[in-house]
């Protein structure tokens, strides 16, 4: 398994450095993100400072973290379905699939190298936020900080490769995804605290894992708190794991099998 | 017709074999349209019969032309033999390996060449694609390298550290080919591998088939045209198939026998066993 998933991480390596630009937009693209940001808390720091008092902060550090920390969310949630489809696209999802390779094997792979331009980008936002606005990171609980990453994943992974399973039998259009992936923004309190929000988006918010793994990286990162501090942010993340992950992998082998069966797997 | 088929070959052809074909049936069914959604009428076209009952045995060692025109269901047959393609009813069993119940050890004893230009990693050299496809065979990174170096060899390669993008068609073809030996299956599954290949490059690479795979490496070959003078001077077995139907499967001789052509050519006797029906 960890040779398959090597051999991915090597392609998906070589695929992306033929791109030369790209690294470069990227870095410039989050650039002028925090930029933003930061001239934007100039405008509005002192009318959301008091939403901002359990964690410590400022809005430009909290932004910031939560805008890094978001793109872990994409690497589970988004991966999948734009691995799936550009594997469709290029025509080699058929010969993936034709190798005695596990399904899960596959889905694990797919989603490596999005979660290694993930870490790429929040050692970015690390290295800008240190150096260029002087944000202080030594409150840091590097442990809590480490299982909110991994569970976060996880979390998202499994929504992710169910949104991929519409990829698979539809080829375009990912109404999970795109339902998700937008909602999620904007009141998972990724862009502000979620107490800005009316009672009854708060209530709302409650039901998504990204609501707990965002309040939790912020506890974490800038309040020391502890694994036990975090329980219940955990316990959410790790339950939703633990029953999403295995249905997420069953209903994507479901969907492989409805696209073999109409004869569709190479289509796209 | 598939039993008047095993019939007919009982007769001919080598006990061991390795693929088991029972009546594999397979319909498509076409979705539905949003004009039609938009005037809420549900009922389900009529199903695209892609494959219907076919039957066939084949011997180890032996070449096997699947002839029809576009649209016969030869492709078909190939995925789903493959494991690309679940059959609607009818069994494939390849050795002792069930097609449904055995797919990952399937997928190791077989090799598909597509006819897709479409497979590959287009920014990657052949060479950085064969290696990512070995490896998901499972082969070693040892024998990843030593297997590479043995195809270029065999297949007289020199340009494995170009860009897939700059081959030619016939160099891509080839390195189709080579992916489908890499980790060096029994039964090699071909889907028109000469199509879009000028004549010089078609014949060298049958003759690379036939000698190198066939008769020096002892593979299986089951090939798709609908080309009848390929097929004649390539294969030793043909299925001919149309409209999804298998109408007749054996050597030539057999074949000929069949239609009642003791002298005639593949073309002649595809036209006579499928009623003169030269398109799907």
């Amino acid at each position: 398994m960890l040779k398959k998933a090597a051999a991915f991480l090597k392609k998906d390596f070589l695929m992306e450095s033929s791109y030369r630009l790209a690294f470069l937009s990227n870095f410039f693209g989050i650039l002028v993100g925090i930029l933003s940001y930061f001239f934007i808390n100039k405008l509005f720091a002192g009318q959301i400072a008091p939403h901002l008092a359990p964690f410590g902060v400022d809005y430009f550090s909290y932004v910031l973290l939560s805008t890094a920390f978001f793109g872990y969310v994409g690497v589970g949630l988004g991966s999948f379905s734009e691995r799936i489809y550009a594997e469709q696209q290029q025509g080699t999802l058929e010969a993936i699939i034709l190798t005695p390779t596990r399904i899960s094997t596959i889905l694990l792979s797919l989603s490596l190298w999005n979660l290694v331009l993930a870490t790429v980008d929040m050692f970015i936002y690390a290295c800008l936020a240190v150096f260029l606005f002087n944000i202080s990171f030594a409150n840091i609980n590097i442990l809590s900080a480490i299982v909110i990453f991994v569970l976060t994943i996880l979390s998202f992974s499994a929504l992710g490769i169910i949104s991929s399973s519409f990829i698979v039998i539809f080829k375009r259009g990912n109404p999970l995804g795109w339902i998700l992936g937008s909602l999620e923004g904007l009141i998972g309190g990724v862009y502000f605290p979620v107490t800005v929000l009316p009672g009854w988006m708060q209530f709302l918010a409650k039901l998504f894992p990204i609501t707990y793994a965002i309040n939790a990286i912020q506890l974490a990162v800038y309040r020391n708190y502890s694994v036990s501090q975090l329980s219940r942010e955990i316990l959410f993340l790790a339950a939703f794991s633990a029953v999403l992950l295995p249905l997420a992998v069953f209903i994507f082998k479901r969907g492989l099998d409805k696209s073999r069966r109409d004869g569709t797997l190479g289509q796209y | 017709m598939a039993t008047r088929i095993l019939t007919h070959l009982s007769f001919s052809v080598r006990l061991d074999f390795m693929l088991k074909v029972d009546s594999i049936t397979k319909d498509f069914l076409l979705p539905i349209s949003f004009r039609r959604i938009a005037r809420l009428d549900f009922k389900r076209l009529p199903a695209v019969h892609a494959l219907k009952d076919v039957s066939f045995d084949l011997p180890k060692g032996s070449v096997l032309a699947i002839l029809g025109p576009n649209g016969a269901g030869k492709t078909t047959i190939l995925k789903t033999l493959a494991t690309l393609i679940i059959p609607d009813s009818g069994t494939v069993r390849l050795n002792d390996l069930i097609l449904g119940k055995d797919d990952d050890r399937i997928k190791a004893a077989i090799g598909l060449m597509t006819s897709a230009e479409r497979s590959f990693y287009w920014r990657l050299t052949g060479r950085q694609n064969l290696e990512f496809f070995a490896a998901m065979q499972g082969l070693s990174p040892d024998r990843i390298k030593t297997r590479i170096a043995e195809l270029y060899d065999l297949f007289g390669i020199n340009y494995g550290d170009r860009r897939f993008d700059s081959y030619s068609t016939g160099m891509q073809q080839k390195l189709g080919l080579m992916r489908a030996v890499l980790h060096d299956p029994e039964l090699l599954l071909l889907d028109e591998p000469t199509k879009s290949l000028d004549y010089a490059g078609a014949v060298a690479l049958r003759d690379f088939i036939k000698d190198m795979m066939v008769k020096k490496h002892g593979k299986t070959v089951i090939f798709t045209t609908h080309q009848m003078e390929e097929a004649a001077g390539f294969a030793d077995l043909f299925l001919i198939l149309h409209n999804g139907r298998a109408h007749a499967y054996g050597s030539l001789g057999q074949l000929r026998a069949q239609a009642g052509l003791p002298d005639g050519g593949l073309g002649e006797i595809f036209m006579k066993l499928t009623g003169g029906q030269t398109h799907a």
